[in-house]
């Protein structure tokens, strides 16, 4: 079966709602993320998040859905599907938490009235958000939710396009969900690893992230267009050294970047540009760069990253982050990251630093996640 | 695909659920320290499935489940927003429900693929389907395939969760496949998994197969109405496989049936698993013996 393309895409990120905004504040220096009040019983603490644009914070359940569906009618709109491709695509939804807000609002309610409430009395399963999205838009495909942290979807599409190319679907609706709630927001708080300010990945300033909301959605499907976006290959691995980071030698990250390579019958000197996982965490960076270095040893391609801009957006990130990076690569430019990594950081690398011109090419997406899950994606535009 | 080996746990525990770390212990030869109930019954199943065996190191893990580690991320609720109390790093970082993939691979020494995928009506199927699609296209040559569910006592509380009657049984459960593309000497094959959208598509799909009548046994999920039980029976005058009395409730019982079937003295040389969902939607799972 032919190799499935890129057809519509929509996101929703702190940097705006839908593609053309989002890529247009691209083209801008990235802005720290805000403070954000976190209340929880009778305690309240700030953590440092991007939120999304143009939809303020309800603590209610309404505020997850209705963005989701905007972000979906994007994708749909931009693919151009029939109610009947529509209905018999497949459906890959990846997400760190799912609707936890949904149920985090709905215990909150409930304890103010029985302090002897059930947590998650309603919408226990993960599967749930997937089985609103088919009701709503009709769709009668197969569905899978990945729950694989960090990249959730980028498995996702991973899966997707596998799915595709094996013949059991046409087309399939990739949807990456991840916005705010206490537990990850007080779960980062405790971990100790946020930031204040802009998030400076491999930077010798780095100190951590800042958590980022996004919903965002993909239509894969039979290639319509020239330079129509493409997954050449990709690769997932466990990494057995820790639950909570990649192995600091870098040899699991190059390794899931070496399979990746292989099944996109590439070599690391075909890489145009790669954009980077980058939590600007001291454990993360240091195992992504010497990963690359055993990749690609001195000869790095430039780096992006977009976790400055966005924040960082766990499960949602693989799919966000590669619509981003397509949507600047669409429009001929590689994002760039003012201020952040200027010079040989101690890990001795430089970002991208400023929006800079971009041919079709041969791009590699990496994203490193909790429970040792490392992924790495190789799309095309040639 | 060739089965190489199966392994199961399945237990209803009741509202003091018994300590699982000598059967963790037992299943995997390792004491596993701070994991809760959801992870020890993922190693059980695994270790079970594994026994003695090694594992090639590129084995990938695919493991559902139709609701995930509810007990952590029930007890991290209740410490929040009932206590007022931040969540402990690893507590949080186990709410993550690929943390179980993690201690499978770790307590395998595996470094393949690993996903956690989930699906109300279909977890199992849908791993299944998932380990199917990279085993066919040679993505892995061997794949450890699983799906949990916990009990998160009270049993009340459970069964409130899960809208079910006040009194009905509920189970803890673990059901895993090693499944390989060479044959070796396990004990049958997964022959195909499918999703229908419909119940024509269903139909077409049995047509298409022409399964030997007399030498195949139909068995219905858990959520396949009993009327399209009938109806698939009176069609294609299928013997009856059944597993699933008396099993008490948990998500996945499809999980469950490829070890029965292959286990059951009886049973026929082809098993056809058919499970529905409320929207009219089919997962089949289609396995035989060697």
């Amino acid at each position: 079966m032919a190799r499935p393309a890129f057809i519509g895409a929509g996101i929703h990120t702190v940097l705006g709602r839908g593609v053309a905004a989002n890529v247009e504040a691209l083209r801008a220096a990235p802005r720290p993320p805000q403070p954000v009040p976190v209340e929880f019983a009778n305690q309240r603490e700030t953590v440092p998040y991007q939120l999304l644009a143009d939809e303020p914070q309800d603590h209610g359940d309404q505020r997850l859905w209705r963005v989701l569906e905007n972000v979906i009618e994007e994708a749909f709109e931009a693919a151009a599907l029939t109610p009947e491709q529509r209905r018999g695509a497949a459906l890959f939804v990846g997400s760190s938490s799912f609707d936890i807000s949904a149920s985090e609002a709905a215990y909150r309610r409930d304890l103010e009235n029985d302090p002897q409430a059930l947590p998650l009395a309603v919408s226990s399963s993960l599967g749930n958000c997937a089985n609103r999205i088919r009701h709503r838009f009709d769709l009668r495909g197969p569905d899978y939710s990945f729950n694989t942290a960090c990249t959730a979807s980028a498995n996702a599409v991973l899966y997707a396009d596998a799915l595709i190319r094996a013949g059991i679907v046409k087309h399939a609706l990739v949807v990456g969900i991840e916005l705010f709630n206490v537990i990850t927001a007080m779960g980062f708080y405790s971990l100790d690893l946020l930031t204040r300010g802009v998030m400076k990945p491999f930077d010798s300033e780095r100190d951590g992230l800042a958590l980022g909301e996004t919903c965002a959605a993909l239509v894969l499907g039979p290639c319509n267009a020239d330079h129509q976006f493409q997954l050449l290959g990709g690769a997932n691995l466990c990494d057995r050294h820790s639950i909570s980071a990649a192995n600091p030698d870098g040899s699991s990250v190059a390794q899931v970047m070496h399979q990746a390579l292989m099944a996109a019958n590439l070599h690391p000197a075909n890489i145009a540009a790669l954009k980077t996982h980058g939590t600007a965490s001291l454990l993360n960076d240091e195992a992504e760069t010497a990963g690359m270095r055993r990749v690609f040893d001195q000869a790095l391609p430039p780096l992006c990253a977009l976790k400055p801009f966005i924040g960082h957006t766990l499960g949602a990130c693989g799919l966000g982050e590669l619509i981003l990076f397509c949507a600047c690569a669409d429009r001929n430019f590689l994002i760039g990251t003012p201020g952040v990594c200027v010079e040989k950081s101690d890990l001795g690398i430089v970002l991208n630093q400023q929006p800079s011109a971009l041919l079709p090419a041969d791009f590699m997406l990496n994203y490193f996640g909790f429970g040792g899950n490392n992924t790495s994606l190789v799309i095309s535009n040639r | 695909m060739h089965i190489h080996t199966v392994g199961d746990y399945y237990d209803t525990p009741g509202d003091q659920p018994p300590d699982l770390k000598a059967q963790v212990k037992d299943a995997t030869g390792q004491s596993v320290r701070r994991i809760g109930r959801f992870i020890q019954l993922a190693l059980i199943g695994a270790g079970r499935c594994v026994g003695k065996a090694t594992l090639p190191v590129e084995t990938a893990v695919y493991f559902a489940s139709g609701r995930g580690d509810m007990e952590i991320t029930i007890e991290v609720m209740q410490q929040l927003f009932r206590d007022g109390v931040p969540p402990k790093p690893l507590s949080f970082i186990n709410t993550v429900s690929n943390a179980a993939c993690f201690y499978v691979a770790q307590s395998f020494s595996l470094e393949g693929r690993s996903s956690f995928i989930c699906n109300r009506y279909f977890a199992f199927e849908s791993a299944l389907q998932l380990a199917m699609l990279d085993l066919e296209s040679g993505v892995v040559d061997s794949a450890l395939v699983g799906v949990v569910d916990a009990v998160v006592p009270p049993l009340s509380h459970h069964r409130q969760r899960l809208q079910l009657d006040a009194r009905a049984p509920v189970a803890d459960a673990s059901h895993w496949l090693w499944l390989g593309r060479e044959h070796n000497t396990g004990p049958g094959e997964i022959l195909a998994v499918r999703h229908c959208a419909d119940w024509s598509a269903l139909m077409d799909w049995i047509a298409e197969k022409n399964l030997p009548q007399a030498h195949t046994q139909l068995s219905a999920g858990q959520f396949l109405k009993p009327s399209d039980g009938a109806a698939l029976r009176d069609r294609w005058g299928f013997g009856n496989f059944e597993y699933r009395t008396p099993r008490a409730y948990h998500d996945s019982h499809s999980g469950a049936v490829i070890s029965e079937f292959l286990h059951a003295e009886n049973a026929s040389q082809f098993l056809l698993h058919i499970n529905g969902d409320d929207d009219g939607r089919y997962s089949l799972m289609l396995a035989g013996r060697h």
